[in-house]
């Protein structure tokens, strides 16, 4: 996020965009509900009928992944009708005249044919967001990352909101919402296959030699492999041992079976997880980790705030804290980790991490610090790019419409979108062992437009298979006007029905994110 | 910022202006008490807990919605206030309906949290039970074989079936422990430098032992005999309380770090006074009764009649008498029964229990009396001894002759004493008697010293101690147990000598004894007659567990133990058993502690003594109690989401709702805060099931484990264990809010299923292995790859649950030890 959960509330307009927040940050959810009780104007763009949609003032209900088509579109408009905020666009921004050229093309009526969405309605979001002098926000989750072109839609929301002067002012900014509750700080520390820590890209040499220094070891400087194509890359055989800390690819990772396939083949496994997960089922060696309760550390939440996690009880058993279990292996693979505790490694980070340099435990024993933190005197940084971006000027770039990977034929006429229940976390390793969250939710639905469930002869609660060009789940059905026509969605916590076998290993071309909002499906009843 | 001056209760303070009264004083640490108080939004039906003086003003006000202004000079401690909460306080108790703690627990002589530990046993967590008994309690294995149990009989699930076996459960949760070779690990406080000397490595002796070394002190306790137990080991053999069991009940205590010196016979291997020389800080007599009151009739001494503490022991050490064929056991007490049952198994054909009035009237408990029947003691009632003597006969060595006894009149306190029948003589041909007429501390005056002999004494023949601070007449010198109460049940001593411990802990630290809890407490009923059976309704008929018993007719004839406990399952079937009377809000009720604080006695003004609603379990995670609500109003102001509908038909003359209206609407997201604000405990999470009374509970701070909002959450442990989790309304980012995963998704921390070993595959099976084999493994594993394939045919996927320094070195462990930058996570995922 640029800016901070506290200041939603100061928020003119909220404009949301792929969140169903009440389910998947519900806290957050909370806050803008709030704020819209509190006068704030809601703009809701969503295919599926949200929570958010319900209390709208306007509510956009798109085609499913046409995102691109829409926001090029509003830019569209707001140039046509000139309310953009020209002395932020002077000031601020390059590549302008690019964002003209890309979007000229948008018009209502080109934007109605992609999109579904009529003229009127377009326009009316576009004033809205744009409202010259007013505090715009934008939250946006997964509903606009997970698709092919997820990072097209991420940038098309950054031109959006450099165009209108959003950015740098509490009640504004880009808010994207952080699916988990350190994916922030697993970013942040260069768990990635392009970056370093700190997001120092691989082509940075000077970081390199740093890093190279402090650390006493050469470095690889080539590009690594990004998880979604660690699969193809087993099966082709130029991996061969995966090390798998703290997830389950075999229920999470779209197109589920490929990577079952791909783990088949691997000459060595290793997984440290707190459960023994499906993955960890198939794997050479399993080390037991303690969870979150159990150790000490940070968290990074999805406003930049580093925050402790502290050590409440004992790990079970023999399972030791992941920090140690890398500690150990590190020193037998012949390279020194003799760190005794968390705050040692954190030390380490601040010392590399310009974002975190002006952090210590001993400062966020309270209350954690928003990075950048470049200083032990810097109060952190509740909003981001105040008079200034980070990287000098906004740099807008503007990119064309793509439709789906997949999209609905004669075969497959519906279109499938994954889904999260308020109760339920991911695949339910965690939530699932507590009684009263089971009673809350124990079974998932496929939820089901009216109009589609008639057609299909599908009656409530009716036992139905569903299927793409990858498998089939079957799952009780449920009619609900918030999917929208030719849309089933269905809830991806449960391991029973396990949903990503049939979504699609489509991949974004730059952030490597699958598409696992839309692939092509068919429903059918299934006979009692 | 602009700025106000006001004095309160004599302080000046400085304040921000357009603060309420209220607010001031919580910012500077003032304590002005609400029930109802929800920052920012006030009520229209406020409590007046808060109402304060203003001078200058004749009408108490309400803090919590006046502004504090400059000038003012406020008073929140006057009398008047006080008397006017009080008054408040009072109408508010009289139709809350609930009780605060269990019967079973103020029952228990060890005021032991009863419910607390079975709630822990429904959930399976018997370790943390075992804690829970062993904060009061640490002799759970002996205790929970042999303790009269007085918790069953105040049991409520008696008005609707049978108590709970609170006892067997205890049991159950011991033997689980030892089983499963758990080390409680019970924390001690650093050390303090004071060195106690304890004399008597009995029940009473080894309790104070604990608990004085959980304070810190360096304890060594001094035993006469060559093994610690005192009568534990001497007073109930093997039968009732196993060797092994009790060697590792007495370890368990011993591994906390206490000295023993055994085979030291006070008076003999050293005195009060050679021990004060030594150094001791403060010296706890705990020596028990060992002594018993000799049977004075002729004939009484010879070789072939013991008395029962002397017969007992030889019993124990392995040294046992020729006891003939048969016995008489002169004596209706608790040892009398266990003498009779030794004898019985020692190979005697006939026990006699001889006793001058009825079988109800034995001091031993009917439980005891009829286990020694069962097994096939004889018992010949309304008799008493006169004279013994040798036996004529042939086969039988003494000739024990009796006389028949009758009640006589009632004296004047309406007893009946039992009178010889004149000319009544009964003849009774045995080989052996064991006498047990009581048991005393001493036979005369202590000796062995110019100390020993100055203590005071009762015309017991037990040590007089002052009853509240444990000491005796000699400065420094405290005592418990037995030798001060005379003979009584084990868990008296073990309370006996837990207060003893407090009070030394005091005296030689020179600081005041910790308060007592206080006594106040809302009840249901005190008396099974006063409590209303509709309180029952809805709870099924669900028998007892039975204990798995030999049957008498084996289990006599050998000394193995005669009960074998609970099986996991009967324990987790019993323990689902209990009504849970006691308040699980016990803990956070405002109105408790606010009623505490102000001295209220509810015994006179009033309390709620029928249930007016049902409990209602229909929401999935809270249970609603509304007999405890006081219409606070918190939960329905606390709430985000609008989804409490709280309200009532009408009310009463003193403001009181009638006809209460509290549940939830479809609005409700299960997010757990109004339970968190609840004033009592109206509200409650369905899992938070364990009562907390004075056991200490950690608050840790930490983040939510769940989506990217870094919602701060306090943990809130006791013992190894989370017990709940709640959230600070005064912390950023969430300021108290929390979704239902944050505020109760946490049961998987404890959950069965966690991994608790490395596993590596061996055949094609994952199989349990240890840290090194797993380690070295995938090293050589992970070399190999490098050689054969290069670093970059290895991959890591790190971790978006797991810390920044976890994901920190995992990627650093991927650049260094394998060096790729094949390191990715499910940050698109």
């Amino acid at each position: 996020m640029t800016n901070s959960i506290a200041d939603i509330i100061e928020a003119d307009v909220i404009m949301v965009i792929g969140s169903n927040a009440d389910t998947s940050h519900p806290t957050i959810g909370l806050r803008i509900h709030q704020a819209k009780k509190n006068g704030s104007k809601l703009l809701v763009i969503d295919p599926r009928r949200t929570g958010f949609a319900d209390e709208a003032d306007l509510w956009l209900r798109p085609n499913p992944g046409s995102d691109v088509a829409l926001l090029n579109g509003m830019v569209h408009v707001i140039l046509e009708e000139g309310i953009w905020d020209k002395t932020f666009v002077e000031e601020r921004t390059e590549n302008f005249e690019e964002l003209e050229i890309v979007t000229a093309k948008y018009t209502p009526d080109y934007v109605e044919k992609i999109t579904g969405i009529a003229e009127a309605q377009l326009r009316a979001a576009a004033r809205l967001y744009a409202s010259p002098g007013k505090k715009c926000a934008i939250f946006y989750g997964m509903g606009l990352a997970h698709h092919a072109t997820g990072t097209d839609n991420v940038k098309s929301v950054a031109n959006l909101a450099m165009l209108c002067g959003k950015l740098g002012v509490a009640g504004g900014g880009v808010n994207p919402l952080r699916g988990q509750n350190n994916v922030q700080g697993a970013c942040d520390m260069g768990a990635l296959f392009n970056t370093l820590p700190g997001y120092a890209g691989l082509n940075n040499d000077d970081v390199f030699d740093r890093y190279e220094k402090i650390w006493e070891v050469k470095l690889p400087r080539r590009k690594g492999k990004a998880a979604t194509e660690v699969w193809d890359a087993i099966l082709e055989g130029d991996i061969k041992g995966i090390y798998v800390f703290g997830e389950d690819p075999v229920l999470a990772d779209p197109n589920a079976h490929h990577a079952v396939a791909a783990l088949e083949k691997l000459d060595f496994l290793i997984v440290q997880d707190i459960f023994l997960t499906d993955t960890a089922k198939m794997a050479d060696i399993v080390f037991p980790a303690a969870c979150y309760a159990e150790k000490d550390g940070t968290f990074t939440c999805t406003e930049r705030r580093v925050q402790r996690v502290r050590k409440a009880v004992e790990p079970p058993g023999e399972a030791k804290a992941d920090w140690q279990i890398f500690c150990e292996l590190s020193h037998r693979m012949g390279y020194d980790m003799p760190y005794t505790h968390p705050e040692e490694i954190f030390n380490e980070v601040t010392q590399l991490m310009p974002q975190y340099a002006g952090i210590t435990y001993e400062r966020i024993e309270k209350v954690g610090l928003q990075w950048p933190v470049p200083t032990q005197d810097h109060p952190g940084t509740p909003v981001l790019h105040i008079g200034r971006f980070t990287q000098g000027k906004g740099l807008f770039i503007p990119e064309d419409y793509t439709p789906p990977t997949e999209m609905p034929d004669a075969e497959y006429p519906l279109m499938l979108t994954t889904i999260r229940e308020i109760p339920q976390y991911n695949f339910g390793s965690m939530t699932r062992k507590t009684p009263e969250i089971e009673a809350l939710c124990p079974e998932p639905f496929a939820e089901i437009n009216h109009e589609d469930a008639v057609r299909l002869g599908i009656d409530d609660l009716d036992t139905i298979e569903v299927s793409s060009r990858r498998g089939t789940v079957q799952l009780r059905a449920k009619i609900s006007d918030r999917s929208q026509l030719g849309t089933i969605a269905i809830p991806y916590h449960f391991a029973e029905v396990p949903v990503n076998n049939l979504t699609l290993n489509s991949l974004d071309r730059l952030s490597r994110s699958p598409q696992y909002k839309i692939c092509a499906i068919k429903a059918t009843k299934v006979e009692a | 910022m602009t700025t106000v001056t006001l004095t309160i209760n004599g302080a000046e303070i400085v304040a921000e202006a357009g603060l309420t009264i209220l607010e001031v004083a919580r910012r500077s640490d003032i304590i002005i008490p609400t029930l109802c108080h929800v920052q920012g939004k006030p009520t229209g039906n406020p409590c007046q807990m808060c109402m304060v003086e203003i001078e200058g003003q004749e009408d108490l006000i309400l803090s919590c919605v006046s502004p504090a202004q400059e000038g003012m000079v406020i008073t929140s401690d006057s009398d008047r206030i006080a008397a006017h909460r009080l008054e408040r306080l009072a109408i508010l108790a009289e139709t809350h309906f609930g009780d605060c703690k269990a019967p079973c627990n103020l029952t228990c002589p060890g005021q032991i949290n009863v419910q607390g530990y079975i709630a822990h046993v429904a959930k399976g967590q018997y370790e943390e039970a075992l804690r829970l008994v062993m904060e009061r309690n640490p002799l759970p294995f002996s205790v929970g074989r042999v303790c009269p149990r007085f918790c069953e009989t105040r049991c409520r699930r008696i008005l609707v079936d049978e108590p709970v076996s609170i006892n067997h459960l205890k049991r159950f949760v011991a033997d689980w422990c030892m089983s499963h070779e758990i080390d409680l690990e019970i924390p001690k406080d650093a050390p303090t430098g004071k060195r106690i000397a304890v004399i008597g490595g009995g029940p009473a002796g080894l309790t104070a032992a604990h608990f004085l070394t959980r304070k810190g002190h360096d304890v060594t306790i001094f035993e006469s005999s060559p093994m610690l137990g005192g009568a534990l080991r001497y007073g109930f053999l093997e039968y009732r309380i196993p060797r092994d069991v009790l060697n590792y009940e007495i370890n368990t205590i011993l591994r906390l770090g206490v000295s023993v010196k055994l085979s030291q016979k006070w008076g003999k291997d050293f005195t009060l006074q050679s021990l004060k020389d030594q150094g001791y800080d403060a010296i706890f007599i705990a020596t028990g009764t060992g002594v018993d009151i000799p049977l004075e009739i002729p004939g009484a001494v010879n070789p072939h009649t013991y008395s029962a503490m002397k017969y007992l022991r030889r019993m124990a050490e392995g040294k046992a008498p020729d006891m003939g064929k048969r016995a008489a056991v002169i004596g209706g007490n608790n040892i009398a029964m266990e003498v009779a049952r030794t004898l019985i198994r020692q190979g005697v054909a006939e026990v006699t229990v001889i006793y001058p009035r009825s079988r109800v009237e034995m001091p031993a408990h009917q439980r005891n009396i009829r286990e020694a029947d069962k097994e096939g003691a004889q018992f010949l009632l309304m008799a008493s001894p006169v004279t013994i003597a040798d036996s004529v006969e042939q086969g039988s060595r003494l000739k024990l002759e009796l006389i028949r006894m009758k009640l006589g009149e009632p004296d004047a306190k309406g007893v009946r004493q039992p009178e010889p029948m004149p000319g009544s003589s009964n003849i009774l041909q045995v080989d052996s008697i064991v006498s047990s007429l009581g048991q005393r501390a001493v036979s005369d005056t202590f000796s062995g010293g110019e100390l020993e002999k100055t203590i005071a004494l009762s015309p017991n023949k037990t040590i007089d101690a002052n009853v509240r601070s444990s000491q005796i007449n000699i400065n420094g010198v405290f005592a418990g147990g037995d030798a001060v109460s005379g003979p009584r049940s084990v868990i008296q001593a073990v309370v006996s000598a837990r207060r003893a411990a407090d009070n030394i802990h005091a005296y030689v630290m020179g600081v005041p004894k910790e308060e007592g809890e206080s006594r106040f407490n809302f009840t249901r009923g005190k008396g099974f007659d006063d409590v209303d059976l509709k309180n029952f309704d809805g709870i099924n008929v669900k028998l007892r567990e039975k204990m798995p018993t030999r049957p008498p007719e084996i289990c006599s004839q050998d000394f193995d133990e005669v009960k074998l406990g609970f099986s996991e399952k009967m324990a987790l079937h019993e323990a689902e058993r209990c009504l849970s009377c006691g308040c699980t809000a016990y803990d956070r009720c405002d109105l408790k502690e606010l009623a505490i604080n102000h001295n209220l006695n509810i015994n006179k003004t009033g309390m709620g003594t029928t249930p007016v609603y049902a409990r209602d379990y229909s929401h999935p995670a809270i249970i609603v109690d509304k007999n405890k609500c006081i219409f606070c109003g918190r939960c329905e102001r606390a709430c985000e989401y609008d989804a409490l509908e709280l309200g009532a038909d009408s009310f009463d003359d003193k403001g009181r709702p009638v006809g209460l209206i509290l549940g939830f609407n479809d609005k409700c997201v299960s997010c757990g805060k109004c339970v968190d604000s609840c004033s009592t405990g109206a509200l409650n999470k369905k899992a938070q099931t364990i009562p907390l009374h004075t056991e200490p509970v950690t608050e840790v701070r930490s983040t939510c484990p769940y989506c990217g909002a870094g919602c701060q959450i306090i943990l809130r442990v006791k013992g190894k264990t989370i017990i709940e989790v709640t959230a600070d309304p005064e912390q950023a980012p969430n300021y108290g809010a929390l979704c239902v995963k944050g505020r109760f998704g946490h049961e998987f921390i404890q959950h069965k299923e966690r991994l608790t070993k490395p596993l590596i595959r061996k055949n094609g099976m994952l199989v349990e292995t240890s840290w090194d084999e797993a380690l070295d493994y995938t090293a050589k594993k992970l070399f190999d790859l490098k050689a054969m394939y290069g670093p970059d045919s290895i991959a890591g996927f790190s971790c978006a649950r797991a810390t920044n320094e976890e994901n920190f070195l995992m990627q650093k462990f991927m650049r260094t030890s394998i060096g790729t930058n094949n390191i990715d996570h499910c940050a698109r995922l």
